[in-house]
């Protein structure tokens, strides 16, 4: 079934389809129409999951955690300052292996108050366990936001999908919606061994001594290192099912090119209409998006990058004090290579607080890139006012 | 198909037996406790009704339990449900949520069904007898709870039927006699004797009381208040009291065709709403406005409504001669100036304002005082009005008073209210063995700083009957996040139109489905009506029912204090308490 529909739609879509039965959430700017349908769906009975309103983003996240305890599959939805406000409940839910579905809209934070999109909400929950996947289109929402459930409850991670605000959350795109059917051929009712049960009484996540509790951390490394292997697993059923895949990275006309641009989000469209203009005018320029930022997928970033001479990594975010996050992880992911190989890698802050990101702007970035003969010791701020 | 692999449990940290083992009690410093408090209704009611109780039994249908607990503090709940102001829906927490509880309505459902079967004989197990002097609602009341503590009793009536105000102050459009008559024979059955035709003073002289081994008085207020001009005695002028009273008895005093009622209390509401029925025209002139009214509010809309006229900020000043024998009233325009010793904004004449209103009667409804002439001097009086205590006690131990022969409220709730004080202040006097006569015990048995509660009274113990906590729970202290918002049952009130100069009553009240559904908003403020929630949001699990006395069990081992029950508590009736005190 072909609809119109806007990015926060093809979540709750997403969240239907894959029987959700659990959904806590809280409103907050770009995120509230996600759950605004679901609480609709539920009310009309087209979804028969509980609905938990609550009073806040840190208890929505308690209560998922306790649905998902309970051995059901649960999902919740935010943005920004909502997601800053769970934070302790993400660590919570990461290392107690809660396989919940979660959406963040990009948001940038506040203050100054903004409601547009950058990544600094879900850049700042690197460390807390969750499986991140970075989109770019509504069908990509929609088709992640069921794959997501299949894969945080193969490996008993959290996973949060990630969309832009406005630009994806607010934006129409026809979007293929899958038949029930198939999807129910994709995804089984969650099963899991472990679970809150009265017959059975067990206190789960309590107090762990120095004698175990490494081992707990190295478990949870080594299924985020799985997680990528299922996830290709994963994206080869629903290639098969619906014929629409991803990757965990996009290699995009990287095959000869000298200057490799690195895009996620939405930044990636307009980036791929730039490098088609310009592979016309006969310029060697390839593209790369990455989906999935957590695990972080070093190979497949060694293998499309290593040919290159030179990477130019747009981020739509910063950490104060270094550089933008994701020229930050390639760097560290092409150290190790043989020297030979290494491209050199120039840093792009844009975008922040949702400015927009136009053809012009990664044009000029391309043509930066290609008379500059060694990076700058700190990332170019592109387009900022003096 | 293939599926995704599939792999074994994660590695988390689970216990590996409940978590009953762990003690989470031992980390608290607070604990909960339950601890009722009193509902603000019952501080309110005059009568001193445990309205949140019996409202909480008609809720779940224990119609029996709702009667008795009922019938302990008030006698005549047909009457009050019907003519009582109901200070007891202005005290109502839930006003302030979405509307009063509609107590009256509730009340009046439970009074008529008391009528229907006469009561057993209350049982004779005292020496004494009681003489009551009157029998208004103070009187009835005195005489139906000593009656029930055991005593003998015998009403003392002037007129020819009992019932005092309630027969000859109340027009039958608001109390059919048909109910007064009713409730009369009940208290007969209950074993209540009545003299009527009997007037002291006249037909028996004070002296004659000596032989019995108390009295109360309660013989009202019937002379009408002077307004202060020239002619007032004359004949165009009449007294409220004296109107309502003539066509009550079932005269029709000839009264012409227009009618000034001076004054904004019940009786003038009354007056006019008879005149009304009488096929006359009735203007009401008061001298303050329409929001200064001591009327009951639901009187003063019906009365608008079946086309009363009202002439607000005007004070009679003199009668007027027109020529060819015309009559009327001269007045004078009124202003509200600064709010005086009643609370509300006293009204000031506008010098050069004087009007004339044509009338053929004007009637006086500005209050009355008592005719204390008959009783002995010794009785120490403050103007008109009878000195008495706490328990209605006057200066001579075996004489008590109450209802508007004294400085109290005059309304028939608060007569009703004075008449069970007197009682117990008489069975306090006549078993003196029962109780301590001190003042701590009388606080002790009331409402708060509302009435005595009779079922404290007869209760070996009022200390441990009473709430551990004899305060009122404010709004704040609800937690109204549990309640949803509903309609209030409200009384049915049929349209003048339909029955025109009719003295049928016009408030046919509710069915007793619907106070079942009115009992149901009630909050039972203060009081744990076992809703459980308590029990529900314990995140320790450490809350279970109890049986028998206690609703609830704390499991102090696994409470650890967090205060949520006390916070979730819809009704206030929970509180903490600092560890090992």
């Amino acid at each position: 079934m072909n609809k119109v529909i806007v990015g926060n739609h093809a979540v709750s879509w997403g969240v239907k389809l894959a029987r959700t039965e659990v959904i806590s959430a809280y409103p907050i700017t770009p995120q509230t129409q996600i759950v605004e349908e679901l609480s609709d769906m539920c009310a009309r009975g087209a979804l028969n999951a509980r609905f938990i309103k609550v009073e806040s983003e840190h208890s929505a996240m308690a209560a998922c955690i306790g649905a998902s305890a309970a051995g059901v599959r649960t999902f919740t939805a935010t943005s920004s300052q909502g997601l800053a406000l769970m934070h302790e409940l993400l660590h919570w839910a990461g290392l107690g292996r809660h396989p919940i579905v979660m959406a963040n809209v990009n948001r940038a934070m506040g203050p100054g108050w903004n409601i547009w999109t950058d990544q600094n909400d879900s850049l700042s929950q690197r460390d807390t366990g969750w499986i991140q996947l970075y989109c770019e289109t509504n069908q990509e929402v929609l088709d992640t936001t069921i794959q997501a459930f299949k894969l945080a409850e193969a490996v008993n991670i959290p996973v949060m999908i990630i969309l832009d605000a406005f630009f994806l959350s607010h934006t129409s795109e026809p979007v293929d919606i899958p038949d029930q059917v198939t999807v129910d051929r994709f995804l089984a009712q969650r099963e899991t061994s472990i679970k809150l049960d009265v017959a059975d009484p067990h206190a789960f996540n309590a107090l762990v001594r120095p004698d175990a509790y490494m081992e707990m951390r190295k478990d949870q490394q080594d299924w985020m290192r799985r997680a990528k292997t299922v996830y290709a697993e994963i994206e080869t059923e629903w290639k098969a099912l619906f014929g629409r895949e991803y990757g965990k990275i996009e290699p995009y006309r990287t095959d000869d090119a000298e200057l490799i641009l690195v895009t996620s989000g939405t930044v990636t469209s307009t980036t791929r209409h730039v490098v088609d203009q310009m592979r016309e005018r006969g310029t060697r320029v390839g593209l790369v998006k990455i989906k999935m930022f957590r695990p972080f997928p070093t190979d497949d970033i060694r293998r499309a990058l290593s040919g290159a001479i030179k990477v130019a990594v747009l981020d739509r975010n910063i950490s104060p004090g270094r550089s933008g996050i994701f020229a930050e992880e390639i760097r560290s992911a092409l150290y190790n290579i043989p020297m030979d190989d290494r491209p050199k890698i120039f840093g792009y802050i844009v975008g922040l607080g949702g400015r927009d990101v136009t053809p012009a702007v990664i044009e000029d970035i391309v043509e930066q890139t290609q008379i500059a003969t060694q990076p700058t010791r700190e990332d170019l701020w592109v387009g900022v006012k003096p | 198909m293939k599926q995704t692999t599939r792999y074994g449990p994660p590695r988390v940290a689970s216990s590996t037996t409940s978590t009953v083992a762990n003690q989470t009690g031992s980390w608290k410093y607070i604990r909960p406790f339950y601890q009722d408090k009193i509902a603000p209704c019952n501080a309110a009611c005059p009568v001193g009704i445990d309205i949140e109780a019996y409202i909480a039994l008609i809720r779940e249908g224990r119609w029996q339990g709702a009667r008795e607990l009922l019938l302990q503090e008030n006698p005549l709940p047909a009457i009050t449900g019907r003519v009582c102001d109901h200070p007891c829906e202005q005290a109502c927490n839930r006003s302030q949520f979405d509307a009063a509880v509609s107590i009256h309505a509730v009340e009046r459902v439970i009074g008529d069904m008391i009528l229907q079967t006469p009561p057993a004989r209350a049982n004779s197990t005292s020496t004494h007898t009681i003489a009551v002097v009157g029998s208004g609602p103070a009187g009835l009341a005195c005489a139906y709870h000593l009656v029930k503590l055991g005593h003998d009793v015998i009403v003392i009536e002037a007129a020819a039927e009992p019932g005092g105000m309630l027969r000859l102050g109340i027009p039958e459009f608001r109390l059919p006699r048909r109910i007064l008559d009713q409730q009369i024979e009940w208290l007969e059955a209950l074993g209540v004797c009545f003299r009527t035709n009997t007037e002291l003073g006249t037909d028996i002289a004070w002296e004659d009381l000596s032989k019995f081994d108390a009295v109360f008085l309660a013989t009202g207020a019937h002379s009408g208040r002077m307004i202060g001009i020239d002619e007032e005695d004359g004949p165009t002028f009449m007294s409220g009291l004296d109107f309502l009273k003539a066509v009550n008895v079932g005269q029709r005093p000839s009264i012409g065709r227009e009618i000034l009622v001076i004054g904004g209390g019940n009786t003038a509401i009354d007056c006019a709403r008879t005149v009304l029925r009488l096929g006359a025209d009735p203007l009401v002139v008061y001298r303050r406005t329409r929001n200064e009214m001591p009327a009951i509010e639901q009187e003063i809309r019906e009365a608008e409504s079946e086309g009363v006229r009202f002439q607000f900020l005007s004070a009679p000043v003199s009668v007027r001669h027109g020529e060819s024998g015309t009559r009327g009233l001269n007045c004078i325009r009124m202003e509200l100036g600064p709010v005086d010793a009643s609370g509300r904004r006293r009204p000031v004449p506008v010098t050069g304002s004087e009007f004339t209103i044509a009338s053929d009667t004007i009637i006086k409804a500005i209050g009355e005082t008592s005719q204390l002439d008959y009783l002995p001097v010794a009785l120490e009086r403050e103007g008109t009005s009878l000195i008495v205590g706490g328990l209605g006690e006057t200066n001579i131990h075996t004489v008590f008073a109450g209802g508007d022969m004294t400085e109290d409220t005059r309304s028939v709730a608060f007569a009703l209210g004075a008449g069970k004080r007197g009682a117990i202040g008489i069975d306090r006097l006549l078993r003196p063995g029962r109780r301590q006569p001190d003042e701590l015990a009388v606080e002790q048995l009331k409402f708060a700083d509302g009435n005595v509660s009779m079922a404290r009274w007869m209760s070996s113990d009022p200390v441990a009957r009473a709430a551990p906590v004899n305060r009122v729970v404010s709004f704040d202290e609800l937690n109204v996040n549990h309640f949803r918002h509903l309609a209030r049952n409200e009384d049915r009130t049929t349209m003048m139109e339909e029955n025109q100069g009719s003295f049928q009553e016009v408030n046919p009240g509710l069915t007793s489905e619907d106070a079942i559904t009115e009992a149901g908003r009630c909050f039972n403020c203060g009081v744990c009506n076992g809703c459980e929630l308590c029990l529900i949001l314990c995140p320790d699990i450490a809350i279970s029912r109890g049986t028998g006395e206690e609703r609830f069990i704390i499991d102090m081992a696994h409470c650890k204090g967090c205060g949520i029950c006390v916070e979730e508590c819809p009704r206030g009736a929970m509180a903490m308490t600092r560890e090992g005190l």
